[in-house]
């Protein structure tokens, strides 16, 4: 090979790189907000909610402000950094609860949000959060679950410690120490990891009721009893009135209806004052703290027109997402009101 | 079936071909892997809809794993973790004049590694599902375990591989010890001031890329600057020596790591890195004539690039029979089936039996592209070993740069994590210690104390490893197997030294 065409394999060799690199430069927009804008999430995984969910607000978002913007699945230490050290609004972050929940329960890497950030508009609540038994599972109702570690029985539940995954396993801890005192310590966690190994502990007998979603475990409380990998929904930790937003159909061949038999009131998880708890999965924006109120506000009235033409809702809707937008002043508000609720149920069981 | 030949164009094909041509590229540049093409194109999936988006995506991920070997053999390089045994022999060849007999060698097992992982994806993805969720954490750490074994048969003194290996183990345990893992949720085994860098430890490419790579140059820095290969014998043209005569008596090798590959992609939480180790361990356990092994040996070549192709079909047993992604890859897959609204769970299959066999045919035809594209652009890609080492050292640098900077979307450290390994390869080979065995205790260390805590944890016992389950004690009697192997082996060779010294 002669040296002028080395070059030119190695030179289209790098420009190919270059290209699958690439992103085009965005044309600057009109308002504060401008460049590209990348939009860091909590989790790093491409085939989860926050990811979806931020997918469809970010693009909804990039067309109405003419922006070029892209999510990134980075997780929640990385997001937080980047967000960090960047105040000009070029980086942004969507996550949910557990931003708050991993500082509540004290995971390393978490801290105040309320304090250290800026929190920007609500956007989707996902309703999916559920609790599951094998379907062959001598527990029929979580009153069931309730009954049998107040009289003295173990009951291990596989959940992903220190955030969304934990916290209706402590509300449910918190009710038993109120009806039977003393005895919720028979109701063990399982600490585990993702969505496949709470599965997996369910399959082994290692645990009796599992944290999930109806997402994820949908198809497998359709399959026959006699299969080991069956299993049934006790408790979708959402409002009642949140899962009647959800479409008619529900999701996969699991309608609506079907859901609302695993909400309160019909499944009952005390707090102590008289109310029941409940928890909805709810995304929302966290900005630098030193970003240019202007970019919030660019932001919120952006998304407000997005939800005033009603276009997103439907998306989000077919998504198994409840749309639920609030700017940022009253979902600030509302999230920590929010946060001092759980906080309450995490000390009183600690 | 004729409903299926309706969602099948042009485009299709078109764009399973782009995916391959793509991927490989991403495979081949140190530091970008097929997890990361995947992620990059993952968004066009809203655009192109579904079909048209698996065909795009699933031909990135056959060419970037595929993709891998292009640097492993030419440059010692790794493009992608799975491809890490493929440098074991392929380097020592291409430093012999043989990279593009070795890179054919490679091509050849991957295309038929891929297919018979479509085969037993397309006729067993069910039943081997059932399968997989026999494994559970106690399963899991046996298989790391054998796989960990190969550190003894692949050292050249075993007490120092040994040692290495150990180094490599305790090198992954760096960084926070997750709550989730069993651990305590601080950092550990490192000082205080590292925490806001080590939080979530060294990140494996940069790792990798740099004491293969960096290590390499640096090695070759040392002896000045010549021009290349001049001057050797190299074999171009005529397939560069290649026949597919290679093959012969080595059939059993071919189909034994497809199965490999293809088995280890089915569990889920078990690294495709792992494939490739299990088989080259096998292929040197079982076969009669493994003392070239290491050296430049095709059968090595054989065992890791069939077995890394393989996982492709078996990643997505779990991921269309489950729910539950095989690999990272796969994890990323996923996404283009959410996002299209569509649940992946048990039965997705017979609910969606359209997608079912589009995803077969993308499967099948990238396999397919990705062997033609690099059989026969070989001969141009191995004379990269031509360009003068002054030109091209620098810009492997510079793509190794950019990649560990890429790999986790930006991240500083993760530069500084290549510099420091690449010193680090270079270091330990001076003082005498083994690079293979540290990077695959490096690799497998980490999953292999999370699934023998969460072992003890689930079952309060040490005797469960050997009392779980049948699987368990199959496991046990390979691992016996393969280190009793070992010994014997290190005894023989060093018999054989002492004659020779003596003579």
């Amino acid at each position: 090979m002669s040296m002028p065409s080395i070059y030119k394999t190695l030179g289209t060799s790098v420009l190919m790189a270059g290209m699958a690199f690439g992103s085009t430069a965005a044309l600057a927009a009109d308002g504060p907000l401008r460049g590209n804008v990348r939009v860091v999430i909590g989790s790093t995984s491409t085939g989860g909610d926050t990811y979806q969910n931020s997918n469809i607000v970010v693009d909804a978002l990039a067309e109405h402000l003419d922006l070029n913007m892209k999510v990134d699945a980075v997780g929640a230490s990385s997001a937080f950094r980047f967000l960090d050290r960047d105040p000009r609004g070029n980086t942004l972050m969507i996550f949910h609860d557990q931003s708050y929940l991993g500082y509540l329960y004290g995971v390393e890497g978490y801290e105040d949000i309320f304090d250290k950030y800026t929190i920007g508009p609500t956007i989707a609540i996902n309703p999916g959060n559920a609790y599951l038994v094998p379907k062959d599972s001598p527990y029929q109702t979580l009153d069931d679950v309730i009954e049998a570690v107040g009289n003295g029985e173990e009951v291990r539940v596989a959940i992903q410690p220190g955030g969304v995954s934990e916290i209706g396993f402590s509300a449910l801890k918190n009710a038993i120490a109120i009806e039977h005192p003393g005895m919720e310590d028979n109701l063990v966690a399982v600490n585990t990891g993702s969505q496949a190994d709470k599965n997996q502990q369910l399959f082994d007998d290692q645990a009796d009721m599992i944290n999930g979603t109806v997402q994820a475990n949908e198809q497998y409380t359709r399959l026959p009893e006699d299969d080991q990998k069956a299993m049934r929904f006790l408790w979708l930790t959402a409002r009642n009135s949140t899962i009647e937003q959800a479409p008619e159909d529900g999701l996969g061949k699991t309608t609506r209806e079907q859901l609302l038999q695993y909400v309160e009131p019909n499944v009952s998880v005390p707090m102590g004052n008289g109310d029941d708890f409940t928890f909805d999965k709810e995304f929302f924006f966290l900005y630098n703290k030193d970003m240019d109120p202007a970019i919030v506000d660019q932001i919120d009235q952006a998304l407000t027109e997005i939800y005033a033409e009603g276009e997103i809702q439907e998306t989000q809707k077919n998504s198994f997402f409840i749309p639920n937008f609030k700017p940022s002043e009253e979902a600030a508000e509302y999230l920590e009101t929010k946060m001092s609720v759980y906080e309450d149920i995490i000390t009183n069981i600690q | 079936m004729f409903d299926i030949l309706s969602l099948l164009d042009i485009t299709f094909f078109l764009l399973a071909a782009l995916g391959g041509l793509v991927g490989i590229i991403f495979g081949a540049i140190p530091g970008m892997t097929a997890t990361m093409a995947v992620a990059v194109c993952l968004p066009l999936t809203y655009a192109l809809g579904l079909n048209h988006g698996l065909a795009l995506l699933l031909g990135l991920y056959v060419g970037g794993i595929s993709g891998g070997m292009v640097p492993a053999v030419l440059l010692n390089i790794p493009g992608t973790p799975s491809s890490i045994t493929t440098t074991f022999d392929g380097y020592p060849m291409a430093q012999k004049g043989e990279g593009e007999r070795a890179l054919r060698v490679c091509v050849v097992a991957s295309l038929i590694g891929g297919l018979i992982s479509a085969i037993v994806l397309f006729l067993f993805a069910p039943v081997l599902a059932e399968f997989s969720i026999k494994f559970s954490y106690v399963e899991k750490f046996l298989i790391i375990l054998l796989a960990l074994t190969v550190i003894a048969s692949m050292s050249r003194n075993m007490l120092v591989g040994i040692f290495s290996g150990v180094l490599g183990i305790w090198l992954s345990l760096i960084g926070t010890y997750s709550i989730s893992d069993g651990g305590n949720g601080h950092t550990r085994l490192m000082f205080d001031f590292l925490e806001p860098y080590l939080f979530e430890g060294f990140s494996l490419l940069p790792v990798l890329i740099g004491i293969f790579g960096i290590a390499t140059i640096l090695l070759e820095a040392e002896e000045g600057v010549k021009s290349g290969l001049a001057g050797k014998n190299i074999k171009f043209g005529k397939g560069g020596g290649f026949s597919l005569g290679i093959f012969k008596g080595r059939l059993t090798n071919l189909v034994r790591s497809s199965f490999i590959g293809t088995f280890v992609g089915m569990l889920p939480g078990v690294g495709g890195s792992a494939a490739s180790v299990l088989a080259y361990t096998q292929e040197k356990n079982l076969s009669r004539d493994s003392s070239e092994m290491g050296k430049g040996a095709p059968q090595g070549l054989i065992a890791s690039e069939s077995a890394n192709n393989a996982l492709t079909g078996g990643a997505l047993i779990p991921l269309l029979s489950l729910g539950i992604p095989g690999d990272s890859t796969t994890a990323i897959l996923i996404g283009a089936f959410t996002l299209q609204g569509i649940q992946v769970g048990p039965l997705f299959i017979p609910e969606n039996a359209d997608t079912w066999y589009v995803m077969m045919i993308a499967l099948v035809f990238a396999n397919v592209v990705m062997f033609f594209l690099m059989f026969y652009a070989i001969k141009h890609i191995a004379k990269v070993v031509l360009v003068p080492k002054y030109i091209l050292y620098p810009i492997i640098v510079m793509m190794c740069v950019v990649g560990a900077y890429a790999i986790n979307y930006g991240i500083m450290f993760d530069v500084w994590t290549l510099l420091i390994f690449g010193v680090l390869g270079y270091l330990i080979q001076k003082v005498g210690l083994e690079v293979a065995p540290l990077i695959i205790g490096f690799i497998l260390g980490g999953q292999a104390e999370v699934y023998f805590v969460k072992s003890l944890e689930s079952f309060g016992t040490y005797s469960i490893f050997f009392t779980k389950s049948p699987i368990a004690v199959v496991l046990w009697l390979l691992i016996a197997a393969s280190v009793a192997f070992s010994v014997t082996m290190g005894l023989k060779s060093r018999a054989k030294r002492r004659l020779e010294t003596s003579q």
